[in-house]
């Protein structure tokens, strides 16, 4: 097991390997229980054009880190996505959550995969295609996954601005005169 | 059970389970209803695995866009005399879901139902009581 | 492998958590070569109801009414960690004595779903009696679950700040004679699933998943556990009263010795766990503090508070299944800004695939089920597994694994 890190460690050696491409780190400490034990939770901004080495960067911290999924929404002029990994489980109260947001511009919302380093990254990566209209560089297999094929392309369900899903949104409680 | 039961049954009902997109709440309680506490099968109920030998129908969900073909399908398959029982909110009305992109509707816009059951998971005795009186429609409809 | 020769395989394998009556149809395509499997292909998607859509519009309590209807088994989890995410992310607090409420409630779920998926696994092999047995004890449960919230499968115990309903010290004679039942019948379960030779030779050796795979492919849960991980939210982040409480990783050598990562483990996995939340349900009746059960009572003061908030928040729970994660953005509005669900079973599909190479077609049911997929969790998988193109459905799958189990008997 590599050496554990803390919280503001980790942070600081992200900062010195990126500089300026790392943006608005904050540490949240949450606490449980009545021995009040604390959840350890890190957000940060990466620059998309650094991505990728973050995570392998990431990757020397903790040799098989957890992606749990991605979150993303729609910012208006800019779709951020957020990765949610873990790192330092297995051994009790040592786990700390690093949440890694990085911004697509809309007119180039592309972004490199990760699956050659974390295969289990496929899935959630192949959602956020379908349900954004993110492109993903590089991913294995491009195909829809949660929606079927017959769904018109070019209709993002998440996005709020016209490429949203407004045309195909059915009331089921409609009742026909 | 039901009135107009007669006490011998002509034939045991078989019942066939689709589920289009349900969050599985009701089909937990179909499978309860036919486990040692509420038994089933001591009616000659019993589910089977297809369509063709089933009489009656338990459908639960509401209708994704998927699985809108196959439920017709499904239907269709089933021989005369036959009878839809629709278990559960979701496909009476829609309950929580009642607004997507991607679901078409109650099942009596797709297929006619003859029982509703109502319930955000009907109970195993509201799910038997329905069964019974679809069991009732169907005597009924042989006798014509 | 040279993909002119060989034709396309797809079997239409429906797997639901339970009966193989449910149609949660799993479209499979499989290459294979004679008996075996040589390569296995996923895709997803039939349960899709565009639920993190219809979140955006809905306030945060109504959303804890959407989130329970996420999957009927799991329907304690998906609004306890959405009710987290919130928490984190308004900067709510929760008295001390709903944090062991939670964990109650969540241990007693843990019993019920792991049961019912022993049930499933059982019938996927063969021995509808067996179903039947395990089905009879997990009444019992749901017995007290109606008895602590009002209702068998959707409880609606949630709310955000604490939960709705208290544990009274009346209640607790209930509660011990209910876990009672369990202790008296435990031995039972293990005999029967564990030492029977029937169910060694099915699941023994059968749907091997190797450390490695499941740390690359993001597995968690049991599934993950049993390749000798030690994965668990409840230890490694502790959330409610977990971290008050006395217990371990659950992993296949504690009863054994050793870990082989197949169907067998899984199955050790999932009783030791079933006793393990007896355990802890017994600690957290002896060690609950006095105190508020929800920190804000008025759901119109709740709601005024929601309002205001800004932040965004995570929360994560350790499910039957695996880890169940929410995602929440405040932004003060009324409605959530982003809401995203992750269900256990989204992470549990991907090894499907180096479990199922190399195993006979026979062993598709009890492999799929013995990761206890929830379907209507993830929106359906598919596995596409290319080359022969023929179609076989879900009963004739059941058919083969049965058959096989009678041919291992004699």
């Amino acid at each position: 097991m590599t050496k554990q890190l803390t919280p503001e460690e980790i942070v600081k050696s992200f900062k010195d390997e990126f500089k300026t491409k790392i943006k608005d780190t904050r540490i949240e400490k949450h606490i449980a229980g009545t021995k009040k034990n604390e959840l350890i939770h890190i957000w940060m901004n990466v620059d998309r054009s650094v991505f990728k080495n973050v995570v392998k960067h990431l990757m020397t911290l903790e040799e098989y880190p957890h992606l749990a999924v991605t979150s993303g929404y729609d910012m208006g002029k800019t779709i951020k996505l957020v990765y949610h990994f873990s790192i330092y489980f297995g051994v009790r109260y040592r786990e700390i959550s690093l949440n890694i947001t990085v911004e697509l511009p809309k007119p180039n919302p592309t972004i490199e995969t990760i699956t050659d380093l974390i295969p289990g990254a496929l899935i959630t990566e192949q959602e956020k295609q379908e349900m954004l209209g993110i492109k993903v560089k590089g991913i294995p297999k491009d195909k829809r996954v949660f929606i079927s094929d017959d769904f018109p392309k070019g209709i993002y369900p998440w996005r709020r601005d016209e490429a949203g899903p407004e045309k195909m949104i059915r009331n089921l409680h409609e009742v026909k005169k | 059970m039901a009135k107009g039961l007669s006490k011998s049954f002509k034939k045991a009902l078989w019942v066939y389970h689709c589920n289009t997109g349900s969050c599985n709440g009701c089909d937990i309680e179909i499978i309860a209803a036919l486990c040692p506490r509420y038994d089933v099968e001591r009616f000659g109920i019993k589910l089977v695995g297809s369509p063709r030998h089933a009489d009656a129908l338990l459908i639960t969900g509401p209708v994704t866009r998927q699985m809108e073909k196959k439920v017709k399908r499904i239907y269709e398959q089933m021989p005369d005399p036959k009878a839809v029982i629709c278990v559960g909110n979701c496909g009476n009305t829609g309950d929580v879901f009642y607004e997507s992109y991607n679901l078409v509707g109650p099942i009596d816009n797709i297929i006619p139902v003859d029982v509703h059951v109502i319930g955000c998971p009907p109970r195993p005795e509201a799910i038997i009581n329905a069964v019974a009186k679809a069991w009732v429609k169907l005597e009924t409809l042989e006798a014509k | 492998m040279n993909p002119e020769a060989t034709t396309k395989t797809t079997y239409r394998l429906p797997i639901g958590p339970i009966h193989p009556a449910l149609k949660e149809p799993v479209a499979f395509e499989f290459e294979i070569d004679g008996e075996r499997i040589v390569d296995v292909d996923v895709s997803l998607g039939h349960i899709h109801r565009s639920i993190e859509w219809a979140g955006m519009r809905r306030n945060p309590i109504q959303n804890l009414y959407l989130a329970e209807r996420i999957c009927g088994i799991c329907s304690y989890c998906h609004p306890m960690a959405f009710a987290l995410a919130v928490e984190r992310a308004a900067g709510i607090e929760v008295p001390e004595r709903a944090d062991y409420l939670r964990v109650i409630q969540a241990e007693l779920e843990r019993i019920c779903s792991h049961l019912l998926w022993a049930g499933v696994a059982a019938h996927e092999i063969g021995f509808d009696s067996v179903l039947f047995l395990t089905w009879q004890i997990r009444e019992k449960a749901l017995d007290l679950t109606e008895y602590l919230t009002g209702n068998r499968v959707t409880k609606a115990i949630t709310m955000i700040g604490g939960v709705r309903r208290d544990i009274t010290k009346d209640m607790h004679p209930m509660i011990h004679e209910t876990m009672n039942y369990f202790k008296d019948n435990f031995e039972k379960l293990r005999h029967v699933y564990l030492d029977d030779k029937t169910f060694k030779m099915r699941s023994q050796g059968v749907g091997i998943l190797t450390k490695e795979d499941a740390l690359k492919l993001c597995a968690c849960g049991p599934t993950t556990r049993a390749s000798g991980i030690k994965k668990d939210v409840r230890l490694d982040q502790p959330y409610f009263a977990f971290g008050d409480l006395d217990f371990d990783y659950v992993t296949p050598d504690v009863l054994t010795g050793e870990v082989n990562g197949d169907v067998y483990d899984r199955i050790i996995v999932r009783l030791l766990e079933v006793k393990q939340s007896i355990e802890l349900i017994e600690q957290c009746l002896d060690q609950m503090p006095k105190g508020d059960i929800v920190s804000e009572p008025k759901i119109a003061k709740l709601l005024a508070t929601l309002k205001k908030a800004k932040g965004e928040g995570i929360g994560r729970m350790e499910a039957p299944r695996g880890e169940v994660f929410h995602y929440v953005k405040l932004d003060g509005n009324e409605y959530p800004y982003c809401w995203k669900v992750r269900a256990p079973t989204y992470s549990n599909i991907l090894p499907w695939m180096p479990m199922l190479r190399g195993e006979q077609i026979a062993d598709i049911p009890i492999v799929a089920a013995s990761t206890d997929p929830c379907m209507s969790c993830t929106n359906r998988v598919a596995i596409v597994d290319t080359d022969k193109k023929y179609e076989l459905n879900k009963e004739e799958l059941h058919r083969l694994s049965v058959e096989k189990t009678r041919r291992l008997m004699k």
